[in-house]
């Protein structure tokens, strides 16, 4: 039985695809079979993210208007054995997405043996939004530790528990999960970032992971690499806790602490 | 205004200018046997649709009719059906003498809210019958940015947070036992005792019958974030919210 899971946020650049990538390739990396799919027609991102954009010549709307067939459609990853992505169109808008279009490929992905289903939600609340989120079952709520992100990210849980196939079918709602995202532990002491407990507070959902803010995030993706690839890098490694927590296992907070300069770093200057 | 006598320190009474909304009958036939039967059939099941809403009778379509009014029928017709014929306008002025001599007042500046649809002035000011005891709606599941309930005609009791952008509406008292952080409106159609109560009071917008205030002007330290009612009060000055920690 697969999972879909919608990664989401309302506010635009505050890391889903980012994350999607990641997730996908780390869910991929534990032997679960996983599919990634762009939902933001017409800004399409996540091929660039996932290094396969010159890969791509059939799309997620080219299925859905069965102009192509999913294997056709399917783009197998380069790193990875059991991931694979289905890309967004460049050149249709988010109207071309249909209810029952999104169902049928989902459907069809499903009995084709993948078990996790990852839907890359574009920004903001209209088609596109609703439709990647329409048929999840569990939803990481991506928001970055400021004010404007965490209003949308509320607005997003609100439209999670009352728009969804499960909300309208009144049966066990989407599990959401939250994900904060650009954290930097030193400018909340400073005051300049909302903490977790002020986020916590606002939206009052499962705290599922913490990605710290990293130069090795836009690193990765000008390389076309998920950042979960980069090794030893702490966003990597924050990553993975997300999906070992994703999948049921306990795992500490990490970079979660603001780190003081050291004093050999505060005599050189160095970063 | 007033013009006491020096020395006095308290008024027995003082002298306001003062606005009223109004249900208008537009009375359209001298004939009131007829009215009455018309009243009958479109009210009579429903004795108390208005409810002792004050009546401003306004007779231009009659003003080139000889025929008077008969005043002493028509003004028990109408108590009956719970209005209260406080003013006449548009009659000629032999219809608005008598009137007079009725205990009308004459009230020719008055205007319709919709001066074409006096059948949508009547549904404003007079709300649908509704049942004696309408029980508070009870939300349980957190209200979130965009989100919007409305208790029509009764209270609204929610047991879990209501978030920035997110707006709680009743027409009678608002209950919060969780923080109240999105606008909240109490007393929507103009109920000026209705009251909001809050488990932690950190609201964006908080209004009673119309009087509101938003947190540019930051809320008193002794109910910020703490348990709190806010009601209205009225003063020299007009009504103003009163702001109230609970212990």
């Amino acid at each position: 039985m697969a999972k879909i899971v919608v990664v989401t946020s309302g506010k635009g650049g505050v890391g889903k695809t980012t994350t999607s990538a990641s997730f996908a390739t780390g869910l991929a990396l534990k032997g679960f079979k996983t599919v990634v799919i762009d939902f933001d027609v017409g800004l399409r991102n996540l091929d660039l993210v996932m290094g396969c954009e010159r890969r791509v010549v059939y799309d997620f709307i080219n299925v859905i208007h069965n102009e192509a067939n999913l294997n056709q459609a399917l783009i197998k990853d380069k790193q990875c054995e059991n991931l694979y992505v289905l890309a967004a169109s460049q050149t249709r808008d988010k109207d071309a997405l249909t209810q029952e279009g999104v169902g049928r490929v989902l459907t069809e992905l499903a009995n084709m043996g993948f078990e996790y289903i990852v839907c890359d939600s574009p920004a903001g609340i209209e088609t596109g939004a609703l439709m990647a989120m329409h048929y999840a079952d569990e939803a990481l709520v991506v928001t970055n530790p400021e004010v404007s992100s965490v209003r949308d990210s509320d607005r997003i849980l609100g439209m999670l528990g009352s728009k969804t196939q499960r909300a309208i079918d009144g049966k066990e709602p989407v599990k959401e999960h939250l994900l904060i995202t650009r954290y930097n532990p030193n400018r909340v002491e400073e005051g300049q970032m909302l903490s977790l407990e002020d986020i916590h507070d606002i939206l009052r959902i499962e705290l599922i992971g913490v990605i710290p803010e990293s130069e090795i995030v836009l690193q990765a993706s000008n390389e076309g690499l998920p950042a979960i690839h980069k090794d030893g890098s702490d966003v990597s490694e924050a990553y993975k806790d997300l999906v070992d927590r994703f999948l049921g296992h306990e795992r500490p907070l990490r970079f979660v602490e603001a780190v003081k300069p050291g004093f050999f770093k505060r005599l050189f200057g160095g970063r | 205004m007033s013009s006491a006598a020096p020395g006095l320190t308290a008024h027995l009474f003082e002298v306001k200018s003062a606005q009223l909304p109004l249900v208008t009958l537009l009375l359209k036939s001298t004939h009131l046997n007829e009215v009455a039967n018309e009243l009958q059939q479109r009210y009579g099941n429903n004795p108390d649709f208005f409810a002792g809403d004050p009546l401003l009778i306004d007779l231009c379509v009659l003003r080139d009719s000889e025929e008077s009014v008969e005043w002493s029928f028509l003004l028990p017709l109408l108590r009956r059906y719970h209005l209260m014929p406080v003013a006449v306008k548009g009659g000629n002025p032999k219809q608005m003498q008598s009137a007079l001599q009725a205990g009308l007042a004459q009230a020719d500046e008055a205007t319709y809210i919709r001066a074409d649809a006096a059948g949508q002035t009547y549904a404003q000011a007079a709300p649908a019958p509704e049942p004696e005891l309408l029980p508070a709606l009870i939300v349980d599941k957190p209200l979130r940015s965009g989100q919007q309930v409305y208790a029509r005609g009764r209270d609204l009791v929610v047991l879990a947070m209501v978030n920035p952008g997110a707006e709680v509406i009743a027409d009678g008292h608002i209950h919060v036992f969780a923080p109240l952080r999105g606008k909240a409106i109490a007393g929507a159609r103009g109920y000026t005792d209705a009251r909001i109560f809050a488990a932690s009071l950190e609201a964006e917008l908080i209004s009673i019958a119309g009087v509101y205030r938003t947190s540019d002007k930051p809320l008193p330290a002794n109910v910020q974030g703490r348990p709190a009612q806010v009601r209205l009060q009225a003063g020299p000055d007009g009504e103003k919210l009163v702001l109230e920690p609970i212990n």
